[in-house]
Parts: C-alpha cells; structure tokens; sequence
C-alpha cells in the first residue's frame, strides 16, 4: 500500500551490488575521467596564457554567429517541413517522410561536399551554368551548408513535438470556430512551445558541435571545433585544443541545461516509418498546396545533396567529364579497412551500448540506494558532450604508455559506447516506467535472483527500448566525424575519417563512392535490423556528426 | 481444480511468526511493532481497510522491503537477512503480473527453470498444475489471451508450481467481477486445504476474511487490531473499530452497574441486562461500555407482544428487501438500530412502532476505554 521502499535489496543481494559498482566505475572511468582530463589539461598559468594571446575570441565569435544563424534558418525550414507532413493534407507524404530519413543516415558533412560538387570553383552550377568561379569558403558557405545539414534534423524533432500534442484540442477550438491560424497561434503553439523551445536549442547544439561542414568549406572561417582540431593537427598544441574544446563544452552544456529546463531531458525521438493515426483539424486546400510546394522544393534539395553525390561517385571526373564509371569504387577495395573498421566498430559499439543501458537503466530506476540521481545525470551527460570534446578526453586519458597494450579500435568502441549511451539509457527508463514493479518481483519471489530477473523478464519486455539504444549508437556510429577525428590511427581508421582525407585530397570521385557505400551500408544494416527486429520502425535518436 | 498427485499434501509447508516487526517509509509509519503466528498448514487473512499496512506486511514477508525492526520466522528459520528469491515464500500478486512475453506454460514453468529442473519433469509438473487448476490444455496460449480469471488461475499456478513453504496472496481476486470472485475464492480455500499448504492472504473484503480463513488478523494504522478465529473476530470483536469493520452491527452505549465473577451487569436505554464479561480486565462499576449486537441476532416483535428477556421499543424509520433478509432501521430513543429479519416471506413487513426483542447471550460487551 505505501510508496517507496524498493524491490532491490543490495545489502542482501551482493551480485547486485557488484553489477551497480561496476556501472558506476565504468561510467567514472569513461564518461567523467577523459572529460575532467581535457579541462585540467591547460592548468590555470595555461589558461591564462591562453586566454591572453591565444586565437580563440575570433573561433568563438564566428561559432556563436554561425550557430545562430544556421539555427535560425534551419529550425525554420524544419518548421515548414513539419508542420506539412504533421497538419496538411499535401500529396506524396510517404516521399516526403523518406527523404527526411535520409540526412539522418549519412555525415552531416556530405552537404559540405556536394556544395562544392555544385557551387566550388568548379561547381557544375556556379561555372558549369553560369560560368562564374565562386568564391564559396568562409561564413555564407558554412551558413548555407548548415541549414541544409541540421533542417532534416530541426523537422524530425519538431515533427515529433507537433505530433505529440493533442489533436483533440485542436477539433475542439475548430470546433467553437476558430479558424486554421487562430487554432495553431492560440492552441498549438503554446502548448508546444517548451518542446519546439528544446527542439531549437538541441539543432543549436547540433550546429555548435559541427566540426566536419565547417572543416571542408570554413577556409579561413574558423569556428571553435575547427580552431581545436587546427591547433593539434597543425601545431601539436594541446594546451591550446584543450582550452578551445573547454570553451565549446561550456557553450554546449549551456544549451543543453536549458533545453533539459525545458523538455526534462528527453534525448531522442521515435522515428516512425508512419504517419500519426491521430486525425486533426482540416486545413485549406492553399495551405496543403502550398506545403506541398516547400516540401517539394526542401525534398529537392535534399535529392540535389545526395545525387550529386552518386552522379559523381559514378562519373569518371565530376562535373567536367560525365562519363560513367566504377573506377571510384575501387576506392572501396584500397580502403576497405575503413568500411569494415566502421561496420565492426559500429554493430559492437551498438550492441554493448544498448545492453549496457538497459541494464543502468534497470539499476538507477528500480534502485533505491542514494546516489543514484548523481548516476543518473552522469549517465545522460554525454548527451551534452561534444564529439569533439569527448574524442579529445580520451586521446589525453588513454592515450598513454602503461596504455600501449589497449587496442586502439576497442578504444574508438568504448567512446562510442559511452558517447551514445544517453540515448539507450533514457529510452530503458521510459520504458522502464511502463513495466510494473510486481513483474520483476514475481521473477523474484519465484526464486530468481534480481539480476537474474533482470536478463529472463525485464530485458526482453525492454526490446523497444534496446532497439531505440542500439540503432541511434550503430547510426551515430557510422556518420560521426568528430568523435573519430583525434581516436583513429592507420590501422583503426573509418569511413568518415577515409572521406574526409580523400575530400582534402580533392579526390572527389573516390570521397563520393565512399560516401554512397557508407550510406548504403548503414540503411542496409537498418534494413536487416527491421527485418529481423519483426517491427516496422527505425527507431532513430536524431544522429550527430 | 481437479484433483492430481498435485494435490498430495505438502511436505515442505511451513509456519510463521512475526515477532515486533516494524516497517517505516520516511516518517511513516506503515507497520508497527506488528505480531502475529500462522500455524503450519493454516489459512491467514490479513484484514483491513487500505493504508492499514496490510500488503506493507506481506509484502516484508517476501522480502520486497527490509523491517525496521523484529524478526520474521519461516518455520525454524528467521529471514530478515535472506533476499526474497531465497525465502521459500511465492507470491500472487493483485494485477496477477503475468509475465507477457512468455506462454502460460513458460510463466508455470518459470520457477522450476530457475530452480534446474530438468525439462521433462518441468513439463510434466506444469502439465499437472496446470490441469489442477483448470487450465489443461491452455498451455500454449499467451496471458493477454486470457480471461481475468484464466490469468489469475496461472498466476496460482505459476506459484504453486515451485512449492513453496508459505504461499503469498495480494488481493488476488479484488480485480474479478462479483460471481467469478466467489468462486475462484471457494476454489482457493479448498485447494489449499487439500494441499494443506501455508496461505497468508491479504484483503479489504471481509467476506472473504470470514469466509477463508483459519486465522483473521484484523489492521488499523499499522497495527494488529485483533487476531483470532473469523467467528471470533465476528462476534467478540475486541474494539468498536473491529466490531464496525466487520459486517453491520449496533453498537449501543451502556454503563456497568455491577461487576461479578463471569458476568456484568449493564444498564442501556433504561434496560438492564447480566452479560458476559468480556476479555481483561475486571470492570468495574460506573464504566462506560459499548453493547456490540449484530443486526441477525435481533427479531421485531408487534410493539403489544411479551415474553423476550430484553426487548425496546421503537419506529420502524425504513427498510430495505435484500432477498434473503429484510433490513429496518428502527429509531429507539432518537438512536437508528439495524435488525435483520432472516428468510422474511412475502408477508407484510413491519411499520410504526415495534419491539425489538434480544438475548442476551447474543450481545457481546466492548470496554469503551479499549477502543
């Protein structure tokens, strides 16, 4: 009858107690260790030089504009795109839908690359139709790029919070005669506005974090995760890369905290392969059309991004000489380390990270012994992390001699692991939520051990959740770009990392067949995955480079 | 339930004492200094209304909470320290938390996999439990396939199945409809007397309490009201607040007048009655007392009728026809008394004025000071 009290004793059951001090040392050991390491790195004198003559004011203006900027436009064309598929009756929203999927799937980056493909110096708009050598680098490159890159991101997230709000609301305000407008200015929007208010601020920390568009086409337009990577990669400057990725996390966890006031710290949104069953309020056939309309326009981006790519990935020198080829993909063979490094890297790290946070999960939310509020937010912490951040934090803490036995792919792993773990995590506690108590203790009281109640009864109810941990990590995995960028060494190199060095190498046709691959590598293993799974969802946290 | 080698009385059954046991949820007091026995192989029914403390009880008996304090004994041994998976207890739960993943064979079978049973004689155990308690045949279905009562009868079974020493029971039937309640609940009390096995069963519905049990522990607040036989909690409650929890009764203020060896002597609304002394203490003259009589040990009389030992006189204020009885409240001195008229027929009930007649080896005496 009375509340608290809990269903896990761990003074009688010793296994149990092992299981939670091992979740807790593995998350103190890689979650707060390498990220503690990376602010301590530059000492308070190193600060202070660094602060004084360091090139960081102009990394962190440019980052705060661009942020601001691309977010801005990015969240409105996300808007439009959301509100089409949520609320108008426009045709061809199964289209709509996939095309949105798609960015979700690949680096962000690739929009970086396609620009060039289309507008760079040799671009098959810029001189190809008119004729012109554009100069595309720097500030409006990176902006234009951006918003292209984070809007699929923007729509998901802000299509999920439209879709959660209650249509019988809106039947009923259209219901007293207000109009379309009326119905979402005076309904809608404030009943949406914390969860379009963290949809904002988590593309914002998307856009901050962005370390690959800016790479490829910032040129002198350095932001904060180009200046840090810069300064190791140009001048072995640790210090200096230290305190420029400190800067970016304060800027980082600044918006996450606000979007945690405003949403409670939901991390991820269901992708589903459906529209909401939900009917709403009919709105004027203009307004569908005009939806229609933008989608198509926004859709035909998205196509121009990803079919250039694979024109170009099967022509023998895009956009000068069109004829067709496979040599590109030979690429495929030289660096076939990296696609299997990646798909390897990619279904291990999924598979440790899901099962890992259910298992925290079953331990923070059907716990009842004190400090588990301090796991729970260390657990959801990377959520916040750059990518950038947390590579560097395990280059500075692992990265030593008594280390030198450590296989440098099972590090890149255990990034992954705990860099995606958020995700997994608050997915096992929501559904948690959803699993009475009673069900556990009959596993219980039937002679089972906690934990042994955990892997027969709670694990396999859990499958939606593991499902949500496992495929958001395997796709983070395969289009992260940051995360990667200090970790690989030669042997444990990817395929962001392998596109990223042949776009510096301007070898355009071996980039683009590397991308096509990678991209089709991990919408072939989402494939199986629902295939296998017996479900019809992808079920997707909005990926991050 | 059918009968079976499932039903050969168990060996492993065990009693249980609870000695001082207290369970506190913050400032909270859920269970208070609480005592009680179970014989082996009884039936016992914790009883009270909800937040008495009643499933905070049992469910520390299974070892889901810690006890602040006390000792709780599974027949020799004391288990405060045991985990719940090793206390030899297994418990029904309310919402009967089938596992919905699982077939009703695997749910039955459950427990003996954890045990390391070998399969063949898992399956065979299941078969057997299964058809002792109806559901031969529906091994291979789903729970969410199931009627509420086919579920609950699994959940039994599941529990059955790994033969444990004390069985648990949370309000198992409280989520049935009326006529299935009462029979799964016959169906409970005479299975576990053909098991033999140790129940303890947790309710708000006294009918149940009354009508399965050996032993009825009576909760209020955390504490035992009263523990004893379902007459004995029926007809000598030990407090007004027993007295009132179960079923209807009359509740009549009186003053003791005279105090002998066995009986007292009672004034009540200008009657006096010798009675029996009721448990404790000796009272004495001038105490204040409660007259505790149940509505079926009073008969109405036409008001001019004599003859009864003690009879007052009243107005019939309603009725109501419940089919096997006919309930008055009849006003006696500006006070409502509830008298059942059993079997009444299909005569014309009483109205006006009329005697209410008693005897007096029906009334029960409740010290006012001990409520």
């Amino acid at each position: 009858m009375a509340g608290g009290g809990g269903s896990v004793s761990l003074r009688r059951e010793p296994s149990l107690l092992i299981a939670l001090l091992a979740v807790a040392g593995l998350v103190l050991a890689f979650i707060v260790y390498p990220q503690i390491q990376v602010v301590l790195v530059p000492g308070g004198d190193g600060y202070l030089s660094f602060f004084e003559h360091g090139n960081w004011q102009r990394p962190l203006q440019n980052s705060i504009l661009v942020t601001a900027l691309s977010t801005t436009t990015a969240v409105t064309l996300g808007f439009v795109y959301a509100y089409a598929m949520v609320y108008s009756d426009m045709a061809w929203k199964p289209f709509f839908r996939l095309v949105g999927i798609l960015p979700l799937l690949s680096p962000p980056f690739v929009v970086a690359a396609a620009y060039i493909l289309l507008f760079g110096p040799r671009g098959i708009i810029s001189y190809g139709v008119f004729g012109q050598t554009l100069n595309v680098l720097g500030l409006y490159g990176v902006w234009g790029v951006q918003t292209i890159a984070f809007f699929p991101f923007a729509y998901q997230l802000i299509a999920d919070v439209l879709s959660r709000s209650d249509a019988r609301m809106e039947q009923a305000a259209r219901n007293l005669g207000a109009s379309t407008w009326d119905v979402f200015r005076t309904v809608t929007l404030p009943l949406t506005r914390p969860g379009l208010g963290a949809a904002i601020l988590t593309t914002a920390i998307y856009v901050l974090e962005d370390f690959g568009n800016p790479a490829l086409i910032g040129g002198l337009f350095t932001v904060l995760p180009t200046q840090a990577y810069g300064l190791i990669s140009g001048f072995a400057d640790f210090t200096g890369a230290a305190a420029v990725s400190t800067i970016l996390l304060v800027l980082a966890l600044a918006l996450y905290l606000a979007k945690v006031r405003l949403d409670g710290g939901r991390s991820y949104v269901t992708v589903s392969g459906r529209a909401s069953s939900m009917p709403r309020p009919p709105v004027p056939p203009a307004v569908s059309v005009a939806c229609f309309v933008a989608c198509l326009a926004l859709a035909g981006i998205i196509l121009l991004v990803y079919g250039s790519l694979v024109v170009s990935a099967l022509t023998r020198a895009f956009p000068t000489n069109l004829a067709f080829t496979t040599t590109h993909f030979e690429y495929l063979s030289a660096h076939s380390l990296a696609l299997q490094n990646t798909l390897v890297y990619g279904l291990a790290a999924a598979s440790v990270s899901a099962v890992l946070a259910v298992l925290a999960g079953f331990l923070v939310q059907r716990g009842t012994w004190s400090g588990r509020r301090a796991l729970d937010f260390l657990l959801i912490m990377p959520a916040a992390i750059p990518g950038l951040f947390f590579g560097l934090g395990y280059v500075v803490a692992f990265n030593q001699p008594w280390l030198e036995w450590l296989d440098r792919g099972a590090l890149i792993v255990i990034a992954l692991v705990f860099w995606n773990i958020p995700i997994g995590y608050q997915a096992a506690v929501a559904g948690l939520r959803q699993i009475d108590r009673s069900i556990d203790e009959a596993a219980t009281s039937l002679g089972a051990s906690s934990l042994r109640g955990f892997r027969d009864v709670v694990l396999p109810m859990l499958r939606g959740s593991l499902q949500v941990g496992f495929t958001t990590t395997f796709v983070r995995a395969v289009t992260t770009l940051s995360l990667v960028i200090f970790l690989f060494t030669p042997q444990t190199t990817v395929a962001t990392v392998t596109i990223f060095q042949l776009v510096n190498d301007i070898n355009w046709g071996g980039a683009t067949a590397f991308t096509v691959a990678d991209v089709g590598m991990a919408i072939v293993v989402l494939v199986v995955l629902a295939a296998i799974g017996g479900r019809r969802f992808v079920a997707l946290g909005a990926a991050r480079a | 339930m059918r009968s079976g080698t499932a039903g050969a009385p168990v060996t492993s059954t065990a009693s249980l004492r609870l000695d001082h046991v207290t369970k506190r949820f913050g400032t909270v007091l859920a269970v208070d200094d609480v005592s009680f026995e179970v014989p082996r192989g009884a039936f016992a029914t914790l009883l009270g209304p909800s937040g008495c403390g009643k499933t905070t009880t049992l469910r520390t008996i299974a070892g889901f909470y810690d006890p602040d304090a006390g000792d709780i004994r599974i027949g020799e041994r004391r288990v405060n320290d045991l985990p719940a998976h090793r206390r030899g207890t297994a418990m029904v739960f309310q919402d009967y938390a089938l596992f919905p993943h699982m077939t009703v064979r695997d749910n039955v079978g459950y427990g003996l996999g954890v045990q390391g049973v070998p399969s063949a004689e898992r399956r065979t155990r299941v078969d057997e439990v299964l058809a002792f308690v109806g559901l031969g045949g529906l091994g291979d279905r789903w729970p969410g396939q199931l009627s509420g009562g086919q579920q609950q009868r699994v959940a039994v079974a599941r529990a059955l199945v790994v033969r444990p020493e004390i069985l648990l029971l949370d309000e198992p039937l409280s989520n049935l409809d009326a006529k299935l309640r009462e029979q799964l609940r016959w169906e409970l009390r005479e299975l576990q007397q053909r098991l033999g096995m140790t129940f303890v069963y947790v309710t708000h519905d006294q009918d149940e309490a009354l009508s399965l049990s050996d032993v009825v522990v009576v909760m209020k607040e955390g504490r035992v009201e009263q523990i004893g036989k379902p007459w004995e909690i029926y007809y000598r409650p030990r407090t007004t607040y027993v007295a009132d929890f179960i079923g209807t009764v009359n509740l009549v203020a009186g003053t003791v007048e005279e105090g002998r060896a066995g009986t007292v002597g009672v004034r009540f609304d200008g009657h006096r009655v010798d009675l029996a002394a009721p448990d404790g203490p000796t009272l004495a003259p001038g105490a204040a007392v409660r007259l505790c009589i149940r509505p079926e040990a009073l008969a109405l009389r036409r008001p001019e009728a004599g003859g009864d030992a003690v009879a007052v006189s009243g107005t019939v204020a309603r009725c109501a026809f419940l089919g096997d009885l006919m309930r008055y409240w009849v006003v006696v001195d500006g006070r409502e008394w509830v008298v059942d008229q059993m079997d009444p027929g299909a005569a014309s009930p009483f109205e006006g004025r009329v005697a209410i007649a008693m005897r007096p080896d029906r009334i029960h005496l409740i010290a006012e000071a001990s409520s």
